[in-house]
């Protein structure tokens, strides 16, 4: 059987087919944003974009007049679905239970927030701080995560 | 046999049973506090009241016999009352530190205010405080979180044989205490801890190591003494926490005694021998294995086999040793050589001998060592039998050693301890009874099968 082409579609002229009317039709598009509109973008990282109060970012723990709030009852580790904390418990002077080590594994959390859900003492936060990367893997301690705040 | 009805269920029951106990064995429970089955019921924590049909008032399940024809209802409105006043009692003064608590996770407290108890408190006024006296080493007293059942002081009388814990003051204010203020003598303390059903008694050896819900529960045999109790292991990630008493009332009924309860700790001992060693060098298996090997087949050998091998480690060793000609002893504990040296060290559980096997070793005709060592001498242990003198004898050890004990070993093959294993002990009433292996143990230690192989294969 024979094969027959047939071209669909309107045909175009040459004043079409070269796309003159729609360049500048697009490039009236980027001048209107360029001149006419509001920046979208910021000068990162002189500038920081501000979050909502709700989002999840690095954690912290959580103070009272200089005193960790943290007792470790284990109950972020326990509800923690990437299992990235990690906490041992101790005595001391001032306070019957407290973390000796108290470290979260950031390349393994998920920032689903459960572990500030599950604190009974309202210790562990996560804050709007939202630019973690590093050049090697990196376990974030108690010291580190004690003044940590971000924008809280 | 005699039946009652307890919440439409027919249930059967021995004479004498009181009805906590027939609802118990219809798997009918009956939340409660003070009555504990080893220790009685003084009736006095009000939780496990039943309401009886034909009697006025609710009877306590743990102290009112059941009768023949008895219909009891232990879910109803006026008893559901009850159990709701009475955890709102108890919680008055309870602080709500279970954060910080050890006894969490497995709380009677917990567990009761959860299932019978009222989410919201009425009080307001401030809770009682008191000051915490020392208790000794193995117990941690914290009487805030007391709720007066009085088990702690029944044990003591009834099972310890020691009255050290007494009532004082009256009332919301009583004081649960050592009398003079004095440490704990008994020998038994750590049950204080598994008895007390809140975090008023806590062990101190295992005080913020572990939260109680992050730990897997393996019931096991206590290697300690000749009785074989059953223990339950609490372990985590191949790391033994605590062991607690397990309920076997042909043995050791529901307790058992601190030697027992931290034994634990030779398994994670940082003097534990986990490498082979050469000449008490840390070395690695195959020059360790070799070093054992031109030994062993080397000349005359004696080999000790602890009394605390399994039988089926034991028969392996014979079945080993046998062949090859060499003698075989057993040693264990000093001055207990047979079974009739091993008799009851106190009028509860330990027993003199403090190796589990004694009598199942001598039951598999392995005859005692009489303390001559003769040629070359191989030690098979299971880290608690007593290495006994061997005066200037070559020494291959296999098993567990600690480092002081192998310093003139010539070769150490460090093998597994019984929690590590498994495997069977006769105790000293001839009952057998298998362990299960709980933790893998040290990275590089072998099967005691496996190192009979490698001791006499001709080169690997």
């Amino acid at each position: 059987m024979a094969t027959r082409t047939r071209r669909v579609g309107p045909r175009k002229s040459l004043f079409h087919s070269i796309y003159i009317v729609d360049s500048f039709k697009g490039l009236w598009i980027t001048m209107k944003y360029l001149l006419f509109r509001k920046k979208v973008t910021i000068r990162y990282p002189e500038e920081r974009r501000q979050y909502s109060a709700r989002f999840r970012g690095l954690h912290y723990i959580k103070t009272t007049n200089g005193v960790e709030n943290c007792t470790a009852c284990m109950l972020c580790p326990t509800v923690c679905p990437a299992d990235c904390i990690h906490i041992e418990a101790g005595e001391r002077a001032d306070k019957e239970k407290y973390p000796v080590r108290f470290d979260i594994d950031i390349m393994r959390c998920c920032f689903c927030g459960m572990c500030e859900e599950a604190c009974p003492k309202d210790a562990i936060k996560l804050s709007g701080v939202y630019d973690m990367s590093a050049a090697k893997r990196t376990v974030y301690d108690k010291e580190f995560l004690l003044v940590q705040r971000g924008n809280k | 046999m005699p039946w009652c009805l307890i919440d439409g269920k027919n249930v059967e029951f021995s004479d004498g049973a009181t009805i906590i106990e027939a609802a118990g064995s219809a798997g009918i429970f009956i939340p409660h506090f003070c009555y504990h089955p080893g220790l009685g019921a003084p009736a006095q924590c009000r939780m496990c009241v039943v309401e009886v049909e034909g009697r006025t008032k609710l009877q306590t399940a743990c102290s009112t016999p059941a009768c023949e024809g008895m219909i009891v209802k232990t879910g109803s409105e006026r008893v559901k009352q009850v159990q709701k006043s009475t955890m709102e009692f108890l919680l008055i003064n309870h602080p709500l530190d279970c954060a910080i608590c050890d006894k969490s996770g497995e709380c009677m407290l917990q567990d009761n205010s959860y299932h019978y108890g009222d989410a919201t408190m009425r009080t307001v006024e401030e809770r009682r405080t008191y000051a915490d006296l020392e208790m000794g080493p193995v117990i941690k007293k914290n009487m805030n979180r007391c709720i007066h059942c009085t088990r702690c002081i029944r044990f003591g009388e009834k099972v310890a044989g020691i009255a050290e814990m007494a009532a004082f003051g009256r009332g919301g204010s009583t004081e649960i205490a050592t009398l003079d203020g004095a440490e704990l003598k008994t020998p038994y303390a750590g049950n204080y801890s598994d008895i007390c059903p809140t975090g008023a008694l806590t062990l101190k050896d295992f005080r913020f190591k572990k939260r109680s819900w992050l730990l897997t529960k393996t019931a096991a045999v206590c290697e300690g003494c000749s009785r074989g109790c059953a223990i339950e292991v609490h372990h985590a990630d191949g790391v033994v926490y605590r062991q607690v008493a397990r309920e076997n009332l042909r043995i050791n009924r529901y307790w058992i005694c601190d030697e027992g309860r931290f034994l634990y700790r030779y398994l994670g001992d940082p003097e534990r021998v986990r490498q082979p060693l050469v000449s008490g060098n840390i070395s690695d298996w195959v020059s360790a294995a070799g070093v054992a090997r031109e030994m062993f087949n080397g000349g005359r050998v004696m080999v000790l086999a602890g009394e605390d091998l399994t039988l089926e480690e034991a028969k392996e060793l014979l079945d080993f040793v046998r062949p090859a000609g060499a003698g075989i002893f057993r040693f264990g504990t000093p001055q207990v050589c047979a079974a009739r040296d091993d008799g009851d060290e106190d009028m509860i559980l330990r027993r003199k001998s403090k190796t589990s096997n004694l009598h199942g070793l001598q039951q598999l005709g392995i005859s005692a060592f009489d303390g001559r060592p003769s040629g070359t001498v191989l030690v098979v242990r299971g880290g608690r039998a007593v290495i006994p003198d061997l005066g200037g004898c070559k020494v291959i050890g296999a098993g567990v050693f600690q480092g002081g004990e192998t310093t003139d070993f010539e070769a150490v093959l460090p093998g597994r301890a019984f929690l590590e294993k498994g495997g069977s002990i006769v105790n000293c009433d001839g009952i057998e009874q298998r362990g299960v292996s709980v933790v893998p143990g040290p990275a590089e230690a072998k099967g005691l099968g496996d190192i009979l192989r490698l001791l006499g294969r001709g080169g690997d």
